[in-house]
């Protein structure tokens, strides 16, 4: 097996957070690597740090100390601009809930990204088509968010997700405000499209049904990486 | 972009009624504003109609020092030929007329008044003036060595059509000179001012009076319009260095200064509602974002930019301003469209008459009365999203995306 450049890296990352003068250690002494075709969870209780990773990881947070490597470019280095640039190309975010715009349709919703990368319109409505189709939703682009349900809702987010073919694409808590059968599902549809067309995930959650899909399991305990179970890319 | 506007418009359709409030304030403070400026300029447009009308003409030649000092030893020579020559190469005049005019004193059994004396050719007079169409009693110079004046006139004499009066002037050499004339015809225009002290006669009678000869005071021109009357008086002054040629607003520069105040009132105005309106746009606009945290943490999460970010939100604002505009012009016009036969002002017609103003009143609207409006609405909603471009653009992607 050839050595290549994981997709994410954290290199002694450390995250505090201050608050009215009351500094709070979220994460401390993170290194984690994330490579390509991994289906990979942050696992740990609550408040031990998952989110703070998670985001930081996904350009949406700067660490305290310490580096996040997206495709081996560290993006201390960059302005505001640029990770938002990078944001836009080459990763994909799915949250708890309320992903979606709510003034816009499903397919509305996944093809803004794209037409925020500047996709043709006509490309845009084929894709957009295909990706609701390939999260079985085929026929409910018109609906509104407001007008599905929590489990098709979190698919259009997992579709708007692959819309601008991420790197890797990050999901915090995806499945915790779904019943078990829809987070099955859900979670069958990601495992799908990691196999078949090698998604990189990296998720956070203390689901138990995440965790057991998860090929590998970043346990997290007061802000440090306590133990890893499993291995690394399939 | 076209991406961030529909969702700006999406947006303010959002919330119809929070729109809904800020829209008719708009709109409602537009009409108000361009309805009160409209009818404001019809009476002002009708006040300086009247006076062009009855008395000032577009333009008057006159000897020079006429305008300071209007005596009667300022006269234009020949029946003022050389100045007819000059009118008579212009395209742009319609008419003219020549006057005799000088002061008097008018007697009749029961009193005696200070009047303007104004002598005119009734044929060229009726042609750059209203008074001849507006006789309400007997005729217009229908009969030789006759007097017209005006309802206001008459009352205080207490004389009518068919009476005789004495006039007496100071004549061109100094001497006081008199004569008895029948009352022929009594008008009424709209100026109070006019029909209070104003006796008209024939240029003849009016030069034997004065002892002028052949000579007149001055010749009142009227133009195509007010407008194009600038370049008209130019070339005549060229044509005649040693003669004042002056324009209605130069004869009587009150009426020109009431005109330009009423410009600076409405520009003022127009500022005044809608900086306040600004801040309301301002506050609708900050709640909104307030309301929205978490989902401006998804967009930028999902790669909007934060340039993109202040484009919605000053696109939010100037959808909510166009509309407020369209909604506002729309029932500015629907209620000028109900006024287009005018507004009777009847109630009000003796104060109207004195300031020269006729009992309806024309709402006037001018292209500026859109574009001003419009441009000063635009930077309003451009200013008032400032402050919420800010607070979101302030927003930090993770603490966004966790709100709740
Ligand atoms: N914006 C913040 N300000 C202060 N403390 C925070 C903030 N966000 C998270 N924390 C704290 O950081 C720690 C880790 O939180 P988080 O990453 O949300 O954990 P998890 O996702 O595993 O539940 C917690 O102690 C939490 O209270
Ligand atoms: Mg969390």
């Amino acid at each position: 097996m050839t050595e290549t450049t994981p997709i994410l890296q954290a290199i002694g990352v450390r995250k505090t957070y201050e608050t009215r003068g009351v500094e709070t250690q979220a994460l401390s002494e993170i290194d984690l690597s994330v490579a390509e075709g991994e289906f990979t969870a942050l696992a740990g209780p609550s408040g031990s740090g998952k989110t703070t990773l998670l985001n930081l990881m996904g350009a949406l947070d700067i660490p305290t100390q310490g580096e996040i490597r997206l495709d081996g470019e560290n993006l201390g280095n960059l302005t505001p601009a640029e990770l938002s640039r990078r944001r836009l190309h080459k990763l994909g975010f799915i949250f708890q809930a309320y992903n979606l715009i709510p003034v816009f349709s499903a397919a509305e919703n996944i093809e803004f990204v794209m037409e925020l990368q500047g996709v043709p319109h006509e490309e845009r409505r084929t894709r957009a088509l295909e990706l609701l189709e390939s999260v079985d939703l085929a026929g409910l682009g018109d609906k509104r968010p407001l007008e599905m349900s929590g489990g098709q809702q979190q698919r259009v987010a997992v579709a708007r997700a692959l819309a601008s073919r991420p790197r890797i694409i990050l999901a915090d808590e995806p499945t915790a405000n779904l019943d078990s059968k829809t987070a099955i599902r859900l979670l069958d549809l990601m495992l799908e499209l990691n196999r078949s067309q090698t998604t990189t995930f990296l998720f956070s959650s203390h689901d138990p049904l995440v965790l057991e899909r998860a090929r590998r399991r970043v346990w997290l305990r007061d802000g440090v990486i306590d133990r890893v179970e499993g291995g690394a890319a399939a | 972009m076209l991406s961030v506007i529909r969702l700006a418009w999406r947006n303010v359709g959002r919330n119809p009624r929070r729109t809904g409030v800020v829209v008719t304030a708009v709109a409602v403070g537009l009409a108000g504003t361009l309805l009160s400026m409209a009818i404001f300029s019809g009476m002002m447009f009708q006040m300086v109609d009247n006076a062009i009308k009855t008395d000032l003409g577009h333009l008057q030649i006159h000897a020079q020092g006429f305008n300071k000092d209007p005596e009667i030893g300022l006269f234009l020579e020949d029946k003022g030929a050389p100045e007819i020559e000059a009118i008579q190469a212009e395209a742009g005049i319609q008419n003219w007329a020549p006057r005799i005019r000088g002061e008097g004193l008018v007697t009749s059994p029961s009193s005696s008044v200070g009047v303007r004396v104004i002598g005119v050719d009734p044929d060229a007079e009726a042609q750059v003036s209203m008074v001849s169409g507006s006789i309400v009693q007997g005729g217009y110079f229908d009969q030789k060595r006759r007097l017209v004046l005006g309802e206001g006139l008459a009352r205080r004499l207490g004389t009518e059509v068919g009476d005789k009066i004495v006039l007496s002037v100071q004549d061109l050499e100094g001497d006081m000179n008199g004569t008895a004339l029948r009352v022929g015809g009594i008008f009424r225009t709209p100026s109070a001012e006019l029909d209070r002290s104003t006796v008209f006669l024939e240029l003849a009678p009016a030069a034997d009076l004065f002892g002028m000869g052949d000579s007149i005071s001055e010749i009142v021109i009227v133009g195509h319009s007010r407008d194009a009357v600038l370049e008209t008086q130019a070339r005549l002054s060229a044509a005649l260095p040693d003669r004042e040629i002056e324009r209605w607003d130069e004869l009587q520069p009150l009426l020109a200064s009431i005109l330009s105040v009423m410009d600076q009132m409405a520009s003022g105005l127009y500022l005044i509602i809608f900086v306040a309106m600004s801040f309301g746009i301002a506050n609708v606009l900050l709640m909104a974002i307030y309301e929205r945290i978490r989902e401006i943490g998804i967009l930028l999460a999902v790669g909007l930019s934060r340039g993109r970010l202040v484009a919605m939100v000053i696109c939010e604002s100037i959808l909510v301003t166009l509309l407020g505009l369209v909604a506002g012009f729309t029932l500015a016009l629907l209620a000028l469209f109900a006024l287009s036969d005018g507004i009777d002002m009847s109630l009000w017609a003796e104060s109207l008459a004195s300031f020269g103003m006729g009992t309806r009143i024309f709402p006037v609207l001018t292209p500026a009365d859109f574009t001003i409006p419009t441009t000063v609405a635009l930077l309003t909603a451009l200013i008032a999203s400032a402050w919420p471009a800010l607070r979101a653009v302030r927003l930090r992607p993770a603490e966004a995306v966790r709100h709740d």
